[in-house]
């Protein structure tokens, strides 16, 4: 058996938390409100393989078997959430954008002390 | 074959995701980001998991990266108003905070995670069930997940109404 | 006998007082002038009445108005109780309050607080009537505490003057001192005997220990209100008030509340005979010490205050030495003379525009003959050169002194022999004293006033009053002559039609007799010549050094011993040195320390300012950037990691 199939779950899992890093790092670097939503969604991306990666190769052996796609329907109501969030998101930056002329998130800072 | 192909796909993800984090222009990131689905739902058919796959490549790919690009289009941010990068010390901190944690993810992934390797497949184990198909994640989300779908229908009626409201200027 | 209206003699007044106080602004001036004085009147009629149908077969009326309170073995009774005693008094504060109403409607018309002021007097009366006519020592407890609002409001009655309000609070404080003794002696016999009805005390016999504690603190509290010493000081300040206000709490009825408590408690301080003996000796004390002082004061009201309160010394040792009758015939003849006196001042003062000070006035005969007539006429009662009603009241004190038995018995285990034989007479030595000294500084007052030239500014002219002024002047001096009826002595009218008004026989077996028994009867041709002597002596010093040289006669007494007189023995600034300057440190050290300092400080704006100290610190990270929360987040998720995933395992 090659490294890869030897270690198939590790390999799903690595990917996921690369992927988070990605996501994560952009939401802490960038400034452009725009981008941060998109690094959100690589971060949900990476959540949803990570639901998969787990559906398919269970920490718990003896589980009932139709207990394991309830990471699909998990997967399913994170994607609906996100294009919730993402339109919301987006309506914010339209309308910040319109007040204020900007996208950039350390210029929204009305709300500070 | 399964490996070339994931390896492919994953330096796929990585590399468009990378580049939606580093391009200074968010038109570039969106199309980059795109691609990262794509590559994303290859990952996910790897996985058995075809109905999110086509999901994915429906909801993510096609309709709410469109809905970026509208709006990047919409507010046209000349070259201007896109911004230097800044780097202030809690950005670092940050961004090493990342690093060390996901490296501890990886570290705990990579170490005795699961205690018998190679893992349970249950993709194999439940082949017969047409494990991730479209009847069988049908079942469970209308039999066991009825009530947190209706209420995610609800809270998409919502989502739309409040969009609407606050992007508008006026109604 | 039981009866059902005695109530009204407080009440009415205090209606007026209601009426006035809180209608008074509003209703026309000749309304409150009216409402005032009839309600007085009316309660010295109902007070008449009662007194004329007192006699052999009704000692007294009673009258349970309601329960007031009764908590355990406690029942106290809002009672009232008019015999000999509190009849006459009744007659005296309602007959003389009535009458220095009716002067205060001239002296006060110009005030624009008259309402406020005539609602107090008659709240003052109500407040006097309730401690005289109360049957338990609650009830009195109540009028007494009455009295003192009511002096601390007309003393600073013009309150707007710091010095007045200051006066005020000085009476109302030292007074508390009193009250405070008088509380405790209350207790003490509620303690002991489970009552505190006059009737019922006056039946407990008590060991000597608990009732000369009890009887101590009761005269705690009559030093306080009626002005002796060490708790005199603030009666000449009280002369801030107006001076119908003086006359009639400050002179005639308010202090003497201590003298009637000790002549109410007659069977109390009989059981006492230590006590006594303090009482007459701080009696005898007071009377000599206010005289000196008053030899030098050139405040017309301060005179007459510090006369005040040497009488009342008289009083005290009338009732020290077990002749209770004398003390309280002095309290009533002192109440006419002593009121006419504060009212003649007040004429002056009203006739010279407010001038107080003697050397200021003079010839003042020529000017005011009525005032000076009445002044003259009670200045003759209370220096005793004529035997008129002061004469005979004051000389049956010190004549009682001087054959006192009272103090005899005065061991704990009484065996029948004499004690402290020489203390009645020296109390009748440094009485004949201030007698002497009376005279001296009266006819002072009374030739400084009247005789000689005036000598006030130019600009003032000095005016006669107006008849409702001069008219209570007048029943006042003919009060101040009808008084010696009170005191003839028994040898003279007896057989006579006079025999029952002499107080003596009026009020016999109505006080406990002494120990020792009554004094034994003297010989009163020698007792009153003595005292003519010593009365004519006065007014033969005063009249050489003042009746022509006015003011200038002052220059007898110079230098160290004058300063020390007209400033009052420095008593004022002694005290300021013993207990108001350590209060006031006091105070300002709790002030500072303990409430500036801990607790507003430490407690109220400490933990104010450490809350602020942790907001500030907080704000620091609410700065409004959402990536820095994004950042601290991702530091602590990394934190969060650690713990669970490297350390957990």
């Amino acid at each position: 058996m090659d490294f890869f199939h030897a270690h198939q779950a590790q390999h799903y899992l690595v990917l996921a938390a690369l992927l988070f890093a990605l996501g994560a790092a952009g939401v802490v670097l960038r400034r452009n409100a725009i981008i941060i939503l998109m690094s959100i969604e690589l971060m949900l991306n990476a959540v949803n393989l990570t639901f998969l990666a787990f559906a398919r190769f269970p920490l718990v052996p003896n589980s009932p078997m139709g207990s394991f796609l309830h990471g699909h329907t998990a997967v399913f109501f994170v994607i609906a959430t996100a294009a919730a969030e993402a339109a919301v998101g987006l309506a914010i930056i339209i309308a910040v954008f319109r007040s204020r002329t900007t996208v950039h998130v350390d210029e929204f800072d009305s709300l500070r002390f | 074959m399964e490996a070339i192909l994931f390896y492919v796909f994953a330096a796929g993800v990585l590399g468009a995701s990378a580049q939606v984090v580093l391009r200074r222009n968010p038109i570039y990131g969106a199309v980059s980001l795109v691609g990262a689905f794509f590559f994303l739902a290859g990952i996910y058919l790897l996985l058995s998991a075809p109905l999110i796959a086509i999901l994915q490549v429906m909801i993510y790919a096609g309709a709410v990266m469109v809905l970026f690009v509208f709006v990047i289009m919409l507010l046209n941010l000349k070259e201007e108003e896109l911004g230097e990068p800044k780097w202030t010390f809690w950005k670092g901190a940050g961004l090493v905070a990342v690093i060390a944690g996901t490296g501890i993810l990886v570290w705990k992934a990579l170490g005795p995670a699961y205690p018998g390797a190679p893992a349970i497949d249950n993709a194999v184990r439940m082949a017969g069930t047409g494990f991730g198909g479209v009847k069988a994640v049908g079942r469970t989300l209308y039999l066991a997940s009825v009530l947190p779908f209706e209420v995610t229908s609800l809270l998409l009626l919502v989502a739309i109404v409040a969009a609407v409201v606050v992007a508008k200027g006026k109604i | 006998m039981e009866v059902t209206w005695l109530h009204l003699i407080p009440l009415l007044p205090l209606a007026g007082a209601a009426i006035c106080g809180i209608a008074g602004k509003w209703l026309p001036k000749p309304w409150v002038y009216a409402v005032a004085c009839v309600s007085v009147l009316l309660g010295f009629l109902i007070g008449l009445v009662a007194f004329v149908h007192l006699g052999e077969d009704v000692q007294q009326f009673h009258e349970i108005a309601w329960n007031w309170f009764a908590a355990g073995a406690l029942h106290v009774d809002m009672a009232f109780l008019i015999d000999r005693l509190s009849g006459a008094m009744v007659l005296v504060i309602t007959g003389v309050g009535f009458l220095i109403h009716v002067y205060s409607v001239g002296y006060m018309d110009e005030d624009p607080g008259y309402w406020r002021y005539f609602s107090y007097l008659n709240l003052f009366i109500a407040a006097m009537l309730t401690l005289v006519l109360g049957d338990n020592l609650v009830a009195m407890f109540v009028g007494w505490e009455g009295v003192g609002l009511c002096s601390y409001l007309l003393i600073g009655f013009w309150f707007t003057d710091e010095e007045k309000a200051y006066a005020g609070r000085k009476a109302f404080i030292v007074n508390r001192i009193g009250d405070f003794g008088f509380l405790i002696g209350i207790f003490v016999l509620y303690n002991q005997t489970g009552t505190v009805n006059f009737a019922q005390l006056n039946t407990v016999v008590l060991p000597l220990g608990v009732a000369s504690v009890a009887a101590l603190c009761l005269f705690v509290g009559a030093t306080g209100k009626s002005a002796q010493l060490p708790l005199y000081v603030w009666l000449p300040d009280a002369m801030a008030g107006p001076t119908p206000v003086s006359a009639l709490i400050h002179a005639a009825t308010m202090v003497t509340a201590g003298v009637y408590m000790v002549a109410r408690m007659s069977h109390l301080y009989v059981s006492a005979p230590g006590v006594m003996a303090l009482v007459a000796v701080v009696g005898v004390l007071t009377a000599l010490w206010s005289a000196l002082i008053a030899t030098s004061q050139n405040d017309i009201k301060k005179v007459l205050a510090y006369s005040t309160v040497s009488q009342l010394g008289f009083m005290f040792i009338g009732v020290g030495v077990g002749a209770f009758f004398a003390g309280t015939m002095h309290l009533i003849t002192h109440a006419f003379f002593k009121a006419c006196l504060f009212l003649g001042s007040g004429a002056v003062i009203h006739g010279l525009h407010g001038e107080q000070d003697m050397k200021r006035m003079g010839g003042l005969k020529h000017y005011m003959p009525s005032t000076r007539n009445t002044f003259l006429i009670a200045t003759i009662a209370i220096t005793g050169i004529l035997p008129i009603s002061g004469f005979f009241s004051k000389d049956e004190i010190l004549g009682q002194a001087l054959h006192t038995r009272a103090f005899s018995f005065l061991t704990l285990t009484p065996n029948g022999t004499s004690h402290l034989t020489w203390l009645g007479p020296l109390i009748y030595a440094v009485g004949s004293l201030a007698a002497f000294l009376t005279s001296f500084y009266m006819w002072r007052c009374y030739f400084l006033t009247f005789s000689g030239d005036y000598r006030g500014p130019e600009e003032v002219h000095p005016h006669e009053s107006p008849a409702v002024m001069t008219l209570p002047l007048w029943i006042l001096a003919a009060l101040s002559v009808a008084g010696l009826v009170l005191g003839l002595p028994a040898s003279w009218v007896h057989g006579t039609a006079l025999e029952g008004w002499t107080w003596e026989h009026f009020t016999e077996a109505f006080f406990a007799t002494p120990r020792g028994g009554r004094a034994e009867d003297f010989a009163p041709y020698l007792g009153y010549g003595i005292a003519l002597i010593v009365g004519w002596a006065g007014w033969a010093v005063s009249y050489s050094l003042y009746h022509q040289r006015g003011i200038a006669g002052d220059e007898v007494l110079k230098g160290g011993w004058r300063r020390v007189l007209e400033n009052k023995f420095y008593v004022d600034e002694f005290y300021g040195w013993l207990v108001v300057r350590p209060t006031w440190a006091l105070a300002r050290g709790l002030w500072r320390i303990v409430d500036a300092t801990i607790i507003d400080g430490l407690f109220v704006n400490g933990v104010a300012a450490f809350i602020a100290w942790c907001g500030a610190l907080a704000r620091r990270f609410q700065n409004g950037n959402v990536q820095r929360y994004a950042a601290v987040t991702a530091v602590g998720v990394l934190a969060l990691v650690y713990v669970f995933l490297v350390r957990g395992s």
